[in-house]
């Protein structure tokens, strides 16, 4: 919401900016020295491999690499070792380069054995960098919240449809939630990507769309039920790439559950969704 | 002589010794004291064998138990009798003086004396010499520029003499003359933005009007408007305040050493005081120019005794930016201009009730109202403040004046929403009911006494969101209602101690009180004056303040969006700390030194945590953490106000720092350890400001301001994040470190204007060219980084590869040229 009213004051600057010519201009900046630290991305999803993208950051104006091999090469940190413990188990994840070719993610972590579905249990995840210093985090999968219906609904004189999304809110309790909202594919550029948490909720939640949609059409309704670690996180992320840009935006450091000796930023955490493919029809 | 007159008078001879004792006394130490001087000579020239009688009759003119009286009145402009605020009334030879209050009353204790001058003057006016005869209290009013004067002695006004010896110090004033001739963006006069040149006062961002000062943010101004507070002074993002030069009649902004009727904010004072409204005559002025016009229209109600004025302004952007929109039409891929307009409104009727009471009724209105309607949503801001005042001025006696007011304002703003079948509405208001008195006591001409309290009651509805779908199937609602009173109570005297030096001593008591809790402020107010010499002044104050009503804003661009938050249980009210010293001096006969340098401690400062969540957050609150602030600088300002060429030149260095943020919920961050500086905290700030009259069509002005540029909160690094499955990948994620380490480019603009005058029969008009940034400066408003991509493909898919970043600095202003033709009958 916050990032919506941003935008629209975004388009008003630019607006008078477009409206007054050519005062856009590139500029040369030295910013203050800058000292790379660690990326962490793992997220736990029942059913699936161990996997974490462990990478590091780069200060803002260090060149692009001009291959991919050599981008990955920059980005990508080997020689770490990597382990999760779970209900007294300890799975150790080797390094290397996996790709997944159904969701497009690469890891440079992955252990062979599957994330257990267990809800009750914490999972600890344990990096020693190539350094020598220690990235720490604990987590615990949530259950996933089930889409209870998904409605096509039809203006009366018009060929557009939109698209309900409905579930409910787990009571008693603070929750948060991640909704995705795509059309044609998971591949593409989510619709609608957001986190929430339940405030506003009695019991149900119902998430919408536009008007856009005819018959034919396929979209994917995605809730995630997220942790408030997870949702700090992505809110962070959101909002520092929007800041960047928007002379109203308030920018955000990354805000991050690990621990440990290194400098690092990222997630570890569980990811529990539900998600429904609908294909639009009256 | 008859025998009735014969007293024994062989006590004077141990007086004649004395009065040679005194005499050496006269020669050696009183060159400066013609009161005493007068009376010492009437002694030394004592020959007559009248001398005795004389000089008993004289014993009963010294300071001791000799008959006082009080003149009082008011002073007005002969021409539209307006009263006149600072007005300088002085009894000569005794040099006993003083000013006018902001009602334009004075009063002064004098000795009895057969013939008396009074000296009236004022900038502007040739001074007028009354005299009078004082047997009892004398009410004395005075119209300036009635062409009554004696010509003798054609004494110069000197507008600085008020200034050196007076306890007010850290004081900034716009006349309306400025006001009017100092080019301005789009020819609009805008008072805030000249205020922004005078020393101490830089300007917030490119074109803005936010005020910072010395180190403060830009909700630590008390703006007041004929008393009645004023929230948000800004239309359009700031770059036009809400006051219509042409209704103002004086200025006022207190940066340090804050008189203790004010109260409420910690940085500055800024006391605009409104036109009345000719009283002898129907007149008006007004101008057109390229973004909008203004007319203001003040006459009688009924002459001498009652007038109105009634000002307003009104952009029209809007009427061409639909015409545009009309004719696009239909246009594929238009994207329609957004409708935005503003207007303000000011109305004032004042009467004269009787002698001894006036009452004043005015209202203030401003709108911006910003809609753009397209084809799949619509999307409508408006906000704006109404106030509305009833004042009463009411005359004891010759030594007591009060004032009381009753004032209601209303400040809110609403985006509203609309998608096909969906709205959503988001608003925030403050309700405020005032009621406040103001006693002015001239107890004697040693001590003037102040006295008074005032009340507000607050209403605020805090991120106040409604949505819902049309049919009904969807809604929820959020805000947070807040109400609290506000109240204080002062009591201050400025004292003459001795003719060198004055102190203004004042006590504020401030209490806020909101469900259930109470906060409670003692404010010491010190303001002392020491006369080195005739031209040279020492001057130092302390001051305590409170604030407890914090504005949450977002760390970019000011917006009306921002929100007014009570002080709670949680968040406990501001309190600054400043001591200042200055030397004020009278350079030659024209010009005025201020040198200035000051200390300001904050407590109790707002930041928002990491990741703050700002709109329909009912547990906002929870978004702050509490930490501390300092500032300290130095300001020189030189200034000459009489002849051809009249200007400033002024400078500031200064430091602003906050830190030690700790967030109020456990859970939340404030990565920002230690100390930081605030966007604002600019090192260096020169303004050139000068007016030259070549005659009395033409005359010429200009403006060169140079600063240090502003800080930003730009990343240190940046990381690619995957995210998962339906995410978007994001090759170039910003790294947000410490907060505002990278400094702007330096900020300098000269501005210039050209004002050609004519008289025609029905009035004055002019015409006024203004070319602001003249020299094309491209000043940065903001910086972005953006990821140039270049296209690869590896046969089947093409994917967008980063090459590089590159810095972006957008700029608001090139060369403004604008031109307004005024008018005034």
């Amino acid at each position: 919401m916050q990032r919506f009213i941003n935008y629209s004051f975004l388009f008003l600057a630019f607006s008078i900016a477009l409206v007054s010519c050519n005062l856009e201009q590139e500029i040369d900046i030295n910013l203050p020295g800058y000292e790379s630290r660690y990326v962490v991305e793992c997220y736990l999803e029942p059913g699936q491999p161990f996997s974490l993208l462990l990478t590091r950051t780069a200060s803002y104006f260090d060149p692009f690499p001009s291959t991919n091999a050599e981008f990955l090469d920059d980005i990508l940190v080997d020689g770490a070792t990597v382990t999760i413990v779970h209900n007294g188990q300890t799975y150790t994840l080797q390094n290397g380069l996996f790709f997944n070719p159904l969701s497009r993610k690469a890891y440079n972590y992955l252990a062979p054995d599957l994330v257990p579905a267990d809800y009750e249990q914490s999972f600890e995840l344990n990096i020693v960098t190539p350094e020598g210093e220690t990235i720490t985090a604990t987590t615990r999968i949530l259950r996933p919240v089930p889409l209870d219906s998904i409605v096509v609904e039809f203006l009366e004189a018009d060929t557009l449809a939109r698209v309900l999304a409905y579930f409910k809110d787990i009571p008693n309790e603070q929750n948060y939630f991640r909704r995705m909202f795509h059309e044609h594919s998971l591949d593409s550029i989510p619709l609608q990507d957001f986190a929430t948490d339940d405030r506003f909720v009695e019991d149900n939640f119902v998430f919408g769309s536009a008007y856009d949609f005819a018959v034919g059409d396929t979209v994917f309704n995605t809730v995630f039920h997220i942790d408030r670690p997870y949702y700090d996180f992505f809110n962070s992320v959101q909002t520092a790439a929007s800041s960047n840009g928007n002379p109203f935006g308030q920018p955000s450091p990354i805000i991050s559950n690990l621990q440990g000796t290194a400098n690092s930023i990222g997630i570890f955490t569980g990811l529990s969704y539900d998600r429904v493919m609908t294909i639009v029809e009256r | 002589m008859s025998t009735t007159f014969r007293l024994n008078l062989s006590f004077i001879y141990p007086i004649q010794l004395l009065v040679m004792i005194f005499r050496r006394f006269v020669e050696f130490y009183l060159p400066y004291k013609p009161f005493l001087r007068y009376q010492a000579e009437q002694i030394m020239n004592m020959k007559s064998p009248y001398f005795s009688i004389a000089l008993l009759l004289m014993l009963q003119y010294a300071a001791f138990g000799q008959q006082q009286f009080t003149v009082s009145g008011v002073v007005r402009d002969g021409e539209n009798g307006e009263t006149l605020i600072g007005a300088s009334i002085l009894a000569l030879p005794s040099e006993i003086g003083t000013t006018t209050n902001e009602y334009g009353f004075y009063s002064l204790s004098l000795p009895q004396a057969d013939s008396l001058v009074l000296e009236f003057s004022y900038v502007g006016f040739q001074p007028i010499r009354k005299v009078i005869a004082l047997k009892a209290n004398a009410k004395v009013d005075m119209e300036m520029g009635s062409g009554v004067q004696l010509e003798e002695v054609v004494v110069k006004a000197n507008a600085y003499r008020e200034q050196l010896k007076s306890t007010e110090m850290s004081v900034e004033t716009i006349s309306p003359r400025e006001a009017k001739l100092l080019p301005v963006a789009f020819g609009e006069s805008d008072i805030l933005k000249i205020l922004q040149l005078k020393p101490g006062i830089p300007s917030g961002s490119e074109g803005t009007t936010g005020l910072f000062v010395r180190g403060g943010g830009s909700d630590q101004n008390l703006i007041v408007l004929d008393e009645a507070t004023v929230y948000n002074p800004n239309h359009l993002f700031g770059f036009f305040s809400t006051f219509n030069s042409d209704a103002v009649k004086d200025l006022k902004l207190y940066k340090g050493g804050f008189p203790a009727q004010y109260g409420g904010r910690l940085s500055s004072v800024i006391d605009v005081r409104l036109k009345e409204g000719n009283n002898k005559q129907f007149s008006g002025s007004g101008g057109i120019g390229l973004i909008s016009s203004r007319l203001t229209l003040e006459g009688p109600i009924q002459k001498n005794k009652s007038s109105y004025i009634v000002s307003g302004r009104r952009t029209y952007v809007d009427i061409f930016t639909r015409l545009v929109n009309n004719a696009n039409e239909g246009v594929e891929d238009y994207s329609p201009i957004p409708d935005y307009y503003f207007y303000d409104l000011n109305t004032k009727l004042n009467f004269e009730l009787g002698e001894k009471d006036r009452l004043y009724l005015s209202g203030y209105f401003g709108r911006d109202v910003f809609g753009f309607d397209g084809d799949f949503f619509d999307f409508n801001f408006d906000w704006g403040n109404a106030t509305g005042t009833v004042r009463w001025n009411h005359v004891f006696d010759a030594k007591l004046f009060a004032n009381t007011t009753l004032t209601y304002s209303d400040y809110q703003y609403n985006i509203e929403n609309k998608l096909t079948g969906f709205s959503f509405n988001l608003g925030s208001n403050i309700r405020d009911a005032n009621l406040k008195t103001d006693f002015f006591y001239a107890l004697n001409n040693k001590h003037t006494l102040r006295f008074g309290g005032n009340a507000t009651y607050h209403q605020f509805t805090v991120g106040r969101l409604k949505a819902g779908s049309d049919d009904g199937s969807v809604s929820f609602s959020a805000g947070n209602d807040y109400d609290g009173v506000e109240a204080g109570a002062y009591i201050s005297d400025d004292w003459v101690a001795t003719d060198k030096f004055k102190v203004n001593m004042g006590l504020r008591f401030s209490g806020f009180f909101n469900d259930g809790q109470s906060y409670f402020g003692v404010e010491p107010r010190v303001a002392a004056n020491y006369s080195m010499t005739e031209r040279v002044s020492l001057k130092a104050s302390y001051a305590r303040m409170y604030q407890y009503l914090h504005l949450v804003a977002n760390a970019g661009v000011a917006l009306p969006t921002d929100v007014w938050y009570p002080s709670t249980a949680a968040i406990k009210p501001q309190r600054s700390d400043q001591v200042a010293l200055g030397v004020s001096w009278l350079l030659g006969k024209d010009y005025f030194l201020e040198v200035e340098t000051y200390y300001k401690d904050l407590k109790n400062q707002l930041e928002f945590v990491d990741g703050a969540e700002i709109f329909a957050n009912d547990n906002l609150e929870n978004e702050f953490a509490i930490g501390k602030g300092y500032g300290y600088g130095f300001e020189v300002g030189i200034e000459k106000n009489e002849g051809r060429l009249t200007g400033w030149i002024g400078y500031t260095l200064a430091v602003t720092r906050r830190g030690d943020f700790k967030p109020i919920d456990d859970l939340e961050r404030f990565s920002d350890t230690g100390y930081f500086s605030p966007v604002y905290d600019r090192r260096h700030d020169l303004s050139i400001v000068g007016i030259y009259e070549l005659s009395r069509k033409l005359a010429v002005s200009a403006t060169f301001v140079y600063g240090s540029g502003d800080l930003r909160w730009l990343p240190g690094g940046r990381f690619t994040f995957q995210d998962v499955y339906g995410g978007g990948f994001q090759v170039v994620t910003p790294d947000y470190l410490e907060r505002n380490t990278y400094r702007l480019p330096a900020y300098h603009r000269l501005d210039l204007g050209l004002i050609i005058r004519f008289f025609p029969k029905w009035g004055e008009s002019d015409l006024t060219i203004n070319v602001i940034n003249a020299y094309d400066r491209r000043n940065t408003f903001f910086i972005y980084l953006e990821p140039i991509f270049r296209q690869e493909s590896d046969g089947q898919n093409t994917i967008e590869v980063p090459e590089r970043i590159a810095a972006k600095q957008v700029s608001l202003f090139p060369i403004l040229p604008s031109v307004t033709w005024n008018f005034k009958f």
